[in-house]
């Protein structure tokens, strides 16, 4: 009977985080025990998520209704294997950034309490069956990340928090107007009730609903013509910082277009399906283009973000169980990567090269690193699309965005690690301590071995996409 | 009545809108909270029906008759309007911590005045460049007094 075990499993996946986080937000972060406190609590997460994508890979999604209400009045929390994916993924990136930042030492007494509350909003997120509690978490795991943006509190860092802030709050009003939408021409808020009572409903009255929800998730994910706020968030940040946001929080994006996309909207899905292929075309060029053209390792590495994104928008637009496969397994190499590489470019030294050359492969697509695998999903989705004009222009697109994304990485790499100017500040000084250094080292390995042994991920990424297929 | 809420709620959007393309992050603040008061409305204005209050001992007719308005969308607005007073408590406390430090809520006042910080910083870490016309400096500190 997986019944019990799921339920609590699932419980303690939320809220280990939350009551740990309230406890912690009235300690002092800068102490040593208070860090170490926080990444014992989301190790536990962690381990939690791990036994419960084992369960739902192979028994199907665990269910649990909050406060002991009847099943249909309380709210659910629902987990299936897109969402424990990733759920899992994200967490693991901020269970390492935190790791990181407290081997080199908490500067700020509220970075633990506010990385759990990050962590709380995004399990609750991933693993929620009710849209009004997504809209919730969501703004949990958000109020977390404008803070943390402004972490260090250097005034240019506060400008940029209040620019992020304002944006994503345009972006969730805008979701919320979407939520309350969908309530009222479906009567209801559980995922599960929407996807089927949406079914008999006239594609044209929900059309501009999905437009409204595409638009509030590109905008997290800094997706091309919603992208203006990105760079200036993740240049001024502290490289852990960083790597939460591009790593766990952007997330949000990926899965919410799959989710709200692939399995409530599909039909809507399918009629916008041009305008979403041209969208992540563009994005994959532009952020591209835009990386060559920069010099600072973390703009660089933002405008690739957004070319990133561009091609989880790409595989969803293909649809179908391998487009579908094809996104969730970019999106969490992507943010693996997107993790490793903040992180490694925030230390210097040596050992660090080895590991920022090897999230440079990872996003160029070079075997045996673990973006080679969502490279090669990628090109199996395009070919799979309809029509072989639209096959071979995606193919041509993907082969030149990776051909790019090959010149930008190895460019950082060169101006960091092989020809130091003088005036890069990222160079001077002496090199960080031991511990980090041996930690980004470790991520590395996990990246290079999620490569060469890729069936875990592969399958769960191919149970993810059944989810929303709807074969389970 | 529908076509009242809808006026109301695109003029309150609308004037949110307006004000958050303002230089001035005052405005800013004052848009968003309009315009997350207008999608509070239409939380509200998604299960607009007229009825009694839905407390427990409910009429006869129970919930699934025409006799108690919907207690969701209630349940919906209240967290909206709880989130939504939180994060503007949050967006003041950062203009209030950039007005601190730069004595101006203007966007383009702000970031003049850190391109001066900058070049002021500069140019105590790199006294070579003394060599540089002197009166900048000079005019760096008038600017920061006359504030």
């Amino acid at each position: 009977m997986t019944g019990f075990v799921g339920s609590l499993v699932l419980a303690l996946a939320v809220g280990v985080p939350w009551a740990l986080a309230a406890a912690l937000s009235l300690c002092d972060g800068r102490k040593r025990w208070v860090g170490w406190a926080a990444v014992a609590g989301l190790g536990a997460t962690l381990a939690a998520l791990v036994r419960l994508a084992v369960l739902v890979v192979g028994g199907g999604q665990v269910e649990m209704t909050a406060g002991g209400w009847p099943e249909g009045v309380g709210i659910t929390l629902r987990a299936d294997a897109l969402g424990a994916t990733f759920a899992l993924v994200s967490v693991g990136v901020i269970f390492a950034s935190l790791l990181y930042e407290v081997l080199g030492g908490v500067r700020s007494r509220t970075f633990p309490a506010l990385v759990l509350f990050m962590t709380a909003g995004l399990t609750g997120l991933f693993l929620t069956g009710d849209v009004f509690n997504f809209y919730v978490f969501f703004e949990v795991s958000m109020t977390a990340a404008y803070v943390l943006a402004s972490y260090r509190e250097q005034d240019h860092q506060v400008r940029a928090a209040f620019i992020f802030a304002v944006i994503n709050l345009l972006g969730s009003v805008v979701f919320l107007i979407g939520v309350a939408a969908l309530y009222h021409v479906t009567g209801s808020l559980d995922m599960a009730i929407i996807a089927e009572r949406i079914d008999p409903v006239q594609p044209n009255s929900v059309i501009a609903i999905a437009a409204a929800i595409f638009v509030a998730f590109s905008l997290k994910l800094g997706l091309f013509p919603f992208h203006f706020w990105l760079p200036a968030v993740y240049v001024g940040s502290h490289p852990p910082v960083a790597a939460i946001l591009s790593g766990a929080l952007a997330n949000i994006g990926s899965y919410g277009l799959l989710r709200f996309g692939g399995d409530l909207l599909p039909r809507e899905l399918e009629l916008g399906s041009a305008a979403v292929l041209i969208l992540g075309s563009a994005s994959i060029i532009y952020g591209a283009l835009q990386a060559i053209s920069r010099r600072d390792t973390a703009e660089v590495l933002a405008y690739s973000a957004i070319g990133q994104a561009g091609y989880v928008l790409v595989a969803l637009g293909v649809g179908g169980p391998v487009g579908y496969a094809a996104a969730v397994l970019y999106a969490v190499v992507n943010s693996l990567n997107k993790g490793l590489l903040f992180l490694a470019a925030g230390l210097r030294g040596p050992l660090v090269g080895v590991a920022f050359a090897v999230g440079a492969f990872s996003v160029a697509g070079v075997p045996p690193a673990a973006g080679f695998l969502g490279k090669v999903a990628l090109f199996e989705s395009s070919l799979a699309a309809g029509t072989i004009p639209t096959s071979v222009s995606l193919i041509v697109l993907i082969f030149l965005g990776s051909a790019l994304s090959f010149v930008y990485s190895f460019q950082i790499y060169q101006r960091r690690f092989w020809a130091p100017k003088p005036e890069d500040p990222g160079d001077r000084g002496k090199p960080s301590p031991v511990a980090p250094r041996v930690f980004v080292i470790l991520l590395a390995a996990l990246a290079l071995g999620m490569g060469l042994w890729p069936e875990p991920l592969l399958s769960l990424s191919v149970a993810a996409a059944n989810v929303l297929a709807g074969d389970p | 009545m529908i076509l009242a809420v809808s006026l109301a709620i695109s003029a309150i959007f609308g004037s949110g809108v307006y004000l958050l393309l303002q230089r001035d992050l005052l405005r800013v603040v004052v848009g968003i909270v309009l315009i997350s008061n207008s999608a509070i409305l239409f939380v509200i204005a998604a299960g607009l029906s007229r009825g009694d209050a839905p407390i427990h001992p409910l009429p006869k007719e129970g919930l699934l008759g025409a006799g108690t308005s919907d207690p969701l969308v209630q349940a919906m607005a209240l967290t909206a309007i709880v989130i939504s007073f939180s994060t503007a408590a949050l967006l003041l406390g950062f203009v209030y911590r950039l007005d601190a430090a730069h004595r101006t809520v203007d966007v383009e006042d702000i970031s003049e005045s850190e391109t001066r910080e900058a070049e002021a910083l500069e140019k105590e870490e790199e006294p070579e460049r003394e060599q540089e016309p002197k009166h900048t400096a000079a005019e760096v500190e008038l600017g920061e007094e006359t504030r």
